[in-house]
């Protein structure tokens, strides 16, 4: 144990940036006498995990930003288009509203329901204050005026190959029914770089079976490489937050109704992505994107 | 002798929270107790005490000869405590019932009757704040627990055939405290908590004067419902186990099943084997609607509420 806690001091020491502290404890967070929110997050769980992955964000994926002034105070949605087989996207997002977003936010994702069944991966996904994906929990998220995010596309994004890379797929409906029921506002966020560090180009399905995972990918280095092979390709990634779309209407309105809505976001979201690979160029090799 | 103060029945009378609550009832109302088992020995009932089964005709003469403002059900046997399960059923389920038709038929108009957050049950995709209307899904998963799940819908059955009695179900958190001895205490207790390894979910407790202080909150009200009552925060069965000043033994998964029957075996106070998914995944409930319906807030902290336990360690 105490092998463990000079680890993480060391880690907290040499990884976390003064800035990040700051921002994680200036978080709004209403935490209990024990120091937890009402959905498990620790800030202090917290810091050593933002002290293992800002090198990563700063320095591997170079995370520029743009448009962070889009995102609301208070209740909003944030939308990204998802991909790239393992959700980094997810982390990066997450660390670009806390580390580059004025007033810093948690990000809240709505992740897999499965996921407290594994072992570590539950509780780590609690302490950092991601929330299972449950209806009622975004719900409630919204109306305590939190920071949702949404990868509207699922599994069906995150698992698409390499050449259907930026392609948005089928988006669920439910989020907008959420933000019309809570009256949130919707921000569109494309994620540009997180769709080529894992370049997919084959999924082993009876391998997922086995693993009861939803897609088993291989890529050119994976699993021919072994471990190695699962380290991402240090992509240049770009964040760009749209305007923010707002809503009205009835939230139990008819499904055709609701599509229309949910093309809005989605073709909004398109042209953040389209604008971002204009800009961005190589995948790797590139200068700053504004 | 005559006495004008309203007069209440406590079922469970014998248990630990009854002791509590009674000391809050005492100087406005006449209490009657009455539990299946006897007084510890060294506590004085501020009342009338029948040790009675309350499916014996015994009960009926209870609830002639009293006219009872109210009826506060706290006696149910745990799925922890060491009785066969058809026993559990006739008290727990069969005795409900026939407690709340002696209070319709004898004119009782406040009917409190205790649950249990387990009613839920505890699994991967519940939500963190789970509301009063969500299924019970305990029984299905856990086979233990069916008599607490029929309980519970024995009373909520009740409340909805005889609405102009004013009928209550509390689905109280972990209650614990220096007095309590219930499975949670009891496990908090020991010197060594078995946790499953990677598994830290979080828990909720509310102290025991909290919890004697919402009933009282519930008594003195006007509504009719099913309730959830919580304390102040949620707290991970890790911290609970640190604040309580016990240390934490993880056992692998797949061992889980075979180190609570060693540990059964070998320790004074047993780890309910049905009880392990509780310590796996949130059963994390919301009080909104009781907070809202009675003024209660909690006055104990989560975190004191769980130091408090280890002053009750013999």
């Amino acid at each position: 144990m105490t092998v463990l806690k000079l680890l993480r001091d060391k880690l907290l020491e040499v990884g976390l940036s003064e800035d990040a502290a700051r921002r994680i404890e200036n978080a709004p967070l209403k935490l209990n006498s024990a120091g937890f929110d009402p959905w498990g997050l620790q800030p202090e769980y917290a810091k050593v995990v933002v002290a293992a992955v800002e090198w990563l964000y700063r320095h591997y994926f170079r995370v520029e930003t743009a448009g962070t002034g889009h995102i609301p105070q208070g209740r909003v949605l944030i939308i990204a288009n998802h991909g790239g087989q393992v959700p980094v996207d997810g982390m990066l997002l997450g660390l670009s509203l806390l580390l580059d977003t004025q007033p810093p936010r948690i990000g809240r994702a709505m992740v897999e329901r499965w996921s407290p069944t594994i072992p570590f991966v539950g509780t780590f996904f609690s302490r950092i204050g991601q929330v299972v994906g449950d209806p009622q929990n975004a719900r409630d998220l919204l109306n305590n005026d939190e920071c949702v995010l949404v990868f509207p596309e699922g599994t069906r994004g995150s698992g698409k190959l390499f050449p259907s890379r930026y392609q948005l797929q089928r988006f669920g409906t439910g989020f907008v029914r959420l933000a019309l029921e809570t009256k949130t506002p919707i921000v569109p966020a494309a994620i540009i770089g997180c769709e080529e560090m894992y370049p997919g180009i084959y999924h082993i399905e009876a391998l997922a079976k086995l693993l009861k995972t939803p897609y088993f990918p291989v890529t050119p280095f994976f699993p021919l490489l072994g471990p190695l092979g699962m380290l991402p390709l240090p992509t240049k990634v770009t964040i760009r937050f749209g305007e923010p779309l707002r809503f009205e209407g009835d939230p139990d309105g008819a499904d055709a109704d609701i599509q229309r809505m949910v093309n809005q976001v989605k073709d909004a979201l398109k042209r953040e992505i389209d604008v971002g690979l204009r800009l961005r160029g190589s995948a790797i090799f590139n200068k700053a994107a504004k | 002798m005559s006495d004008s103060r309203p007069s209440i029945l406590v079922t469970g009378a014998a248990g630990g929270l009854a002791s509590i609550l009674v000391d809050l009832l005492t100087d406005d109302y006449r209490l009657v107790g009455v539990d299946p088992r006897s007084m510890p020995a060294g506590r004085n009932f501020p009342g009338v005490f029948h040790q009675v089964d309350y499916n014996h005709r015994k009960m009926a003469e209870i609830f002639r000869r009293n006219r009872f403002h109210a009826m506060i059900h706290l006696g149910r046997i745990r799925s922890s405590d060491d009785a066969p399960k058809a026993v559990r059923f006739q008290t727990n389920v069969v005795g409900t019932r026939h407690l709340l038709d002696l209070g319709l038929k004898h004119g009782v108009k406040n009917l409190i009757v205790f649950s249990t957050f387990h009613v839920y049950g505890a699994q991967n995709h519940n939500a963190m704040h789970i509301r009063e209307t969500e299924p019970l899904r305990a029984s299905q998963m856990f086979p233990e627990l069916v008599d607490a799940v029929e309980l519970d819908y024995t009373a909520t059955t009740f409340m909805w055939q005889y609405r102009e009695t004013r009928t209550c179900i509390l689905r109280p958190v972990n209650v614990v405290g220096s007095r309590i001895r219930n499975a949670i205490t009891q496990i908090l207790r020991a010197d060594i908590c078995p946790t499953v390894m990677g598994y830290d979910p979080m828990l909720q407790f509310i102290h025991e004067e909290d919890i004697a202080r919402a009933l009282l909150l519930c008594l003195r009200g006007d509504k009719s419902g099913i309730y959830n009552v919580a304390g102040e925060g949620a707290i991970p069965y890790s911290k609970a186990i640190e604040l309580a000043g016990s240390t934490a033994v993880p056992v692998p998964q797949p061992l889980i099943s075979a180190a609570l029957d060693i540990w059964n075996r070998l320790r004074p106070t047993p780890f309910p084997k049905h009880l392990v998914n509780y310590f796996k995944y949130p059963v994390v409930v919301s009080d909104e609607a009781f907070r809202r319906d009675f003024g209660y807030e909690p006055r104990v902290t989560t975190t004191n509420a769980v130091k408090s336990i280890k002053r009750g360690r013999e």
